[in-house]
This record gives C-alpha cells, sequence and structure tokens, in this order.
C-alpha cells in the first residue's frame, strides 16, 4: 500500500509490441544527466528502431520487439 | 561516499563496486560466477579468471556499479571509449564528485527520472505504477532498467542482452 499518498502519480505503461507509455510527473534525460524532456505524457521506443530515439515513431509495427515471453 | 563501495584488484586492474548503482541485472554473475559471486564473502574473487575476461563483464555492467581501471596509471590515460562497452567512461574518482546529480537521490514529489543510457536500456528510478503488456499493474519503487533495444528475454526490463546485439545509439 502507498503509505505517502501523491496527486500526481507517474505511471509506465507497457504496450505489448509497441513503446512505454510515461505519463504525469517524469524527467527524461539523457545518459550524461542533460534534461530532454519532462512531465506530461511521452512514448518511449523499446523496439530499438525509432528513427527518432528514444521517441517512438511507429517503426514497432515493422521490425517488432521480443514480447514473447512476457 | 558510501561506507559500503569496495575495490578489488588482482595486480594489474583495480574493479570498483558501488552497491547503490546496482540495479541487479545480474549480467556479473550470469557471465562469470568463477569471479563475481554473490554468496560469497568478498563476493569478488578477482584470481578467478584473467584480467580480459574481468574487464568484458565489468564492461557488461548496464550501470556504473562495477567499473575497472588499470592499476598503472600510464595505462588508464590511453583508456578510452572503444576499450570500455561503459556507457561513458568515468574512473570512479570522477563521479564521485558528481555525486550530488546522481539520479539516486530520491525525494519525496520529486518527478520520476527516467534517463536514457547510450547504447543501452532506460534506467528508472523513483515511485511509479507500472502497467504491464498483460495488463498487470504493479507498484514499483527504486531503481530498475527498461530494455530499449528490443531484445531482452525479460521483458519490460533489460537483461543485457543489448550487448550481444550491439544496440547502438
Ligand atoms: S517502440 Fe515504437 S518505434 Fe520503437
Ligand atoms: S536494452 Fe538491455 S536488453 Fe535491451
Amino acid at each position: 500500500m502507498a503509505t505517502n499518498e501523491r496527486k500526481d502519480i507517474t505511471e509506465i505503461t507497457v504496450f505489448s509490441n509497441g513503446p512505454l507509455k510515461v505519463s504525469g510527473n517524469f524527467k527524461l534525460t539523457g545518459s550524461n544527466l542533460k534534461l530532454i524532456e519532462t512531465g506530461n505524457e511521452i512514448y518511449l521506443c523499446r523496439c530499438g528502431g525509432s528513427a527518432n530515439k528514444p521517441f517512438c515513431d511507429g517503426t514497432h509495427k515493422k521490425i517488432g520487439i521480443n514480447d514473447k515471453n512476457v | 561516499m558510501d561506507p559500503r563501495e569496495r575495490k578489488y584488484s588482482n595486480g594489474e586492474i583495480t574493479v570498483y563496486w558501488k552497491p547503490r548503482e546496482c540495479i541487479h541485472s545480474s549480467v556479473c554473475y550470469m557471465n562469470l560466477l568463477e569471479v563475481f559471486n554473490p554468496r560469497k564473502r568478498p563476493w569478488v574473487n578477482m584470481s578467478g579468471a584473467s584480467t580480459r575476461k574481468i574487464i568484458d563483464v565489468v564492461n557488461q555492467c548496464p550501470t556504473e556499479a562495477l567499473t575497472w581501471k588499470w592499476n598503472d596509471e600510464e595505462k588508464n590515460k590511453t583508456v578510452t571509449e572503444a576499450d570500455t562497452n561503459h556507457i561513458k567512461f568515468k574512473r570512479p574518482h570522477d563521479f564521485e564528485k558528481k555525486e550530488e546529480d546522481s539520479i539516486l537521490e530520491v525525494e519525496q514529489d520529486e518527478p520520476l527520472k527516467i534517463r536514457v543510457m547510450k547504447n543501452g536500456p532506460y534506467i528508472v528510478e523513483g515511485s511509479y505504477v507500472l502497467t504491464r503488456a498483460d495488463g498487470s499493474e504493479i507498484n514499483m519503487m527504486g531503481m530498475s532498467s527498461f530494455c530499449r533495444c528490443g531484445n531482452s528475454n525479460s521483458m519490460p526490463f533489460c537483461d543485457g542482452n543489448h550487448r550481444k546485439t550491439g544496440f547502438k545509439e
């Protein structure tokens, strides 16, 4: 049970054979910790093939994701 | 500095372990149990394999929990990103200074931290609700890494496979 109720709960949703949806309060940075984007809603590439990484651009439909053993 | 940090040497290289960075990806002991055995104390046995092998496995650590450097400072000068699969080669003293930037310090009501690792996963830290592909929901807290190369065998999490498939980004 969540002990500290927060008004803005951040959620990550995994789409089967698709991206990760992140919604709520977040901060997206590169490995160098440089800010890329902050909340509200983004779709992050999970297939490795997007031409607009880290964001999803729909390429997963063409190349697929190793999601069989989820 | 975290008092739990350790270093291990075989005379040629020193391996540094920062437990606070460890996300338990299991990459180290799955690949080289002779050296990295979490059930033993000390858990790192530097005489269990060749220097080359140890370097290879340390380079596969998805975070900077395990790093290494040559004991011979001269040799470190020539180490480039090509010699290490590390996201970004940093000597241990380099990141000690940057502790205040650490994504590990989560405060309440802080935004969820998502870090896009070069050639590797997303490292997520904070508390959030995860909805998996099958619709099940889990309350998550702490640090975990999500696959971004498409090839993990334990989706949605990274299992280190991005190294094998040579994911570059
Ligand atoms: S998940 Fe959509 S482009 Fe990669
Ligand atoms: S990013 Fe690590 S296995 Fe895909």
